[in-house]
């Protein structure tokens, strides 16, 4: 008698289990099918966390907005993110982590050296889309990364931005290329040297520092030498622009200083305090408090955030809608999410709306978005301006 | 409890393994080792074949500062030298993988034994600091060289074994695994064999092994030449791993790793490598996993993970602190207490 209960009470316990687990599936059902899964090895420690924190929130903000709308085709999107501390063994067991527990179909990767480590394994798996961290150059080769994109112009096409503002605006000015000595520091400077002369400027010189180097004096020394009319620098986040402006103001230097995007979030430059007033540089989006234009996707995100959002965050933000953008073409065309269908439809991009954070419509030719402004430091305001208007290659 | 075990010559003294018991737990373990590819998923073999390389390299650098004495902060140079010969010879020879690996290990063995020679003047820190200059030597080359692919490095195809291309994890574990156990056991016999003492007595004293007629340049050339020989097939390994070296691949904060690795296993014992190595790689993915089971990790994930570092870091510390032998003297508390249970404990 008291067997037979227990069996009763065990029966009716593994019905009520089945019934639990079967719930949220009928749900799925009901909702249109399976999850689209996001998966992103974000570097949340580490060297890069300034970057990773502003990635991660884009990502995961844009991806509310667009559940919250019922998804794609009913099909909610799944942010599965992993901290990777900005190390490439670590992103890649994330990814084999997230690949493993899930299907995968869009994915953001956190460093060059990932993405370049990482691509065999995205032939091989077929399925997944990916973009990330990295503008380098070597990414942005439709054939030898034919799942990837990056969110924006390369680092050389950066440089092509701020060398046709300069031929612009000074034909035929001295140009100055700093540049650390690591991977990032030195993807653009070859061919930007060629450009530079194709564009009638003269590349006066070119000083490569060590990376994480403090002390310049030496090539400041150099550097006012050579008297360029303009200054670019690369591969670093701030350390050491700010050493270079302040003993070339001090020596007389009357240089314009440029940097690249990993420099040019609003907070970096305003740690350079009086010496960063009139500090040029290339972003291919608006700043999140830029409001000279109309740009709805920016008010949405002041409304969801009201305090100040890095570029970084823009970034993920705007890889997320790329994301989506291409999932929802893809279903669109009854075709199956894979690495080669999601990358056919991001290229079938042609002048989309951003919603203003990038300031005029985008199409996706190949691997990268060649877009950008040069903005300025406007140390009063603590804001980053326009300086000039939207360029595209 | 096993009350001991009797050794009726110097040969079974100085075996390997010297109890039944042992040799079935090592049975039981092989067989594991065998069995796990068919059971674990992608991400775990990943992790297997990260673990080995690991196991390998700190393994090379126990015998050089565990169990010589001589405090190296040059292993990630070594292994990249292993890495960039194995590319090389892939990309531009195309010989067999068995054979770059080899090549790797004999490479890195030169740059070891050029490292090396600072050791008869220098010790301690100062041999660190000459270590580390060896490392920057060795990532300036790395950065500069035309053959080496400049700082974006090379990409190297997959290696291939009687005509199977070494493409996943699951293939690969059948290499890197038994390179690594093979590595493991020639380490172990090492310390059976004269050179091995002469290693010890070197670090236990250096002039009274040279009073005892063990010409110290000799040993402690040898030492760095077989540390950095283990650091170069690691390093081959590593790039059929991870298919593509470049400069930033091998920083000094992985010789660091490899540094801590040993003081956290148990430096001059062969399972303090394995278990240093296991401990460096596994913790943090463990404490993923841990915090994977709280309720909304993926929202809270920006916050956890500097948790998860700290703890990491704080784990590390607490080893130090309350053991600071290592896991490996940990593991051998533990063994002690279920030889002598039940009557001490």
């Amino acid at each position: 008698m008291q067997n037979s209960r227990i069996s009763r009470n065990r029966r009716s316990l593994l019905l009520a289990a089945g019934a639990s687990l079967a719930a949220p599936l009928a749900a799925h059902a009901q909702a249109g099918g399976e999850d689209i899964v996001l998966g992103g090895s974000i570097p949340m420690t580490g060297v890069f966390a300034f970057a990773g924190v502003g990635i991660n929130a884009g990502i995961q903000d844009y991806l509310k907005i667009v559940n919250d709308a019922g998804g794609i085709k009913g099909r909610k999107i799944k942010y599965v993110p992993e901290d990777t501390g900005y190390k490439v063994d670590v992103s890649v067991a994330a990814f084999k982590k997230i690949t493993s527990q899930n299907k995968v179909n869009l994915y953001y990767g956190d460093s060059t050296a990932f993405s370049k480590t990482i691509n065999p394994e995205l032939e091989r798996n077929g399925n997944i889309l990916m973009a990330g961290a990295s503008f380098a150059t070597e990414l942005n080769d439709p054939k030898k990364y034919p799942n990837q994109f990056l969110v924006g112009p390369d680092y050389t096409e950066m440089f092509g931005i701020l060398l046709r503002h300069i031929a612009k605006e000074k034909p035929g000015a001295k140009v100055a290329f700093v540049y650390s000595d690591s991977e990032f520091g030195r993807d653009p400077i070859d061919e930007s040297e060629a450009l530079a002369k194709k564009l009638g400027l003269n590349v006066a010189i070119k000083i490569m520092t060590p990376p994480g180097s403090v002390d310049v004096s030496t090539e400041v020394i150099k550097l006012r030498r050579a008297a360029p009319d303009y200054t670019i620098f690369h591969g670093y986040i701030l350390a050491p622009i700010p050493e270079f402006i302040n003993q070339g103001k001090q020596q007389g230097m009357t240089s314009k200083w440029m940097g690249t995007f990993w420099t040019m979030d609003s907070s970096t430059v305003m740690k350079m305090g009086e010496a960063g007033d009139g500090f040029m540089g290339v972003m291919p989006y608006r700043y999140y408090y830029d409001t000279s234009a109309k740009a709805p996707m920016l008010d949405k995100i002041r409304q969801m955030r009201p305090e100040y959002q890095s570029t970084a965050y823009i970034q993920g933000f705007l890889a997320a809608m790329l994301f989506v953008e291409s999932a929802k073409r893809t279903l669109d065309a009854k075709k199956e999410l894979t690495g080669k269908n999601l990358k056919a439809a991001l290229n079938s991009i042609k002048d989309f709306d951003t919603g203003g954070l990038i300031g005029v419509p985008i199409t996706i030719k190949g691997n990268s978005i060649p877009v950008g402004r040069v903005y300025k430091a406007d140390m009063k305001a603590q804001r980053m301006v326009p300086a000039s208007d939207w360029i595209q290659l | 409890m096993r009350i001991g075990t009797l050794k009726e010559s110097y040969i079974a003294d100085a075996a390997l393994f010297d109890s039944r018991t042992q040799k079935v737990w090592l049975a039981i373990a092989a067989a594991l080792l065998l069995l796990f590819p068919f059971m674990a998923s992608d991400y775990w073999l990943y992790l297997a074949c990260l673990v080995s390389i690991n196991v390998a390299s700190a393994t090379g650098l126990n015998i050089l500062t565990g169990y010589t004495g001589l405090v190296s902060l040059g292993q990630a140079a070594f292994m990249g030298l292993g890495a960039y010969t194995v590319a090389i010879l892939q990309i531009n020879v195309g010989s067999p993988f068995l054979l770059n690996i080899l090549a790797g290990g004999f490479v890195a063995m030169l740059g070891g034994l050029i490292v090396g020679i600072p050791s008869l003047r220098v010790k301690g820190l100062y041999l660190a600091i000459a270590t580390i200059a060896a490392s920057f030597i060795a990532h300036f080359l790395f950065a500069n060289l035309k053959f080496t692919g400049g700082t974006g490095g090379l990409a190297l195809p997959p290696a291939s074994l009687f005509g199977l291309v070494l493409d996943t994890s699951f293939r690969l574990y059948w290499v890197i695994v038994p390179v690594t156990v093979l590595m493991l056991l020639g380490a172990a016999n090492l310390f059976r064999t004269r050179v091995g003492r002469a290693f010890i007595a070197i670090r236990d004293r250096d002039i009274s092994a040279e009073v005892l007629g063990i010409p110290l340049l000799r040993y402690k050339l040898l030492s760095f030449g077989l540390s950095s020989f283990y650091a170069g097939v690691a390093g081959g390994l590593w790039a059929y791993f991870f298919r593509v070296v470049t400069p930033e691949s091998f920083p000094l904060l992985m010789s660091i790793f490899f540094l801590a690795a040993i003081i956290v296993g148990g430096m001059g014992t062969i399972l303090g490598g394995i278990l240093g190595a296991v401990f460096m790689t596994m913790v943090p993915e463990l404490l993923k996993l841990v915090f994977d089971l709280l309720p909304n990790s993926t929202s809270l994930t920006v916050y956890l993970s500097p948790v998860r570092t700290i703890i990491f870091g704080l784990l590390i510390i607490g080893f130090l602190v309350f053991e600071p032998h290592g896991l490996a003297e940990v593991w051998r508390r533990i063994r002690r207490f279920f030889h002598l249970w039940p009557f001490r404990n």
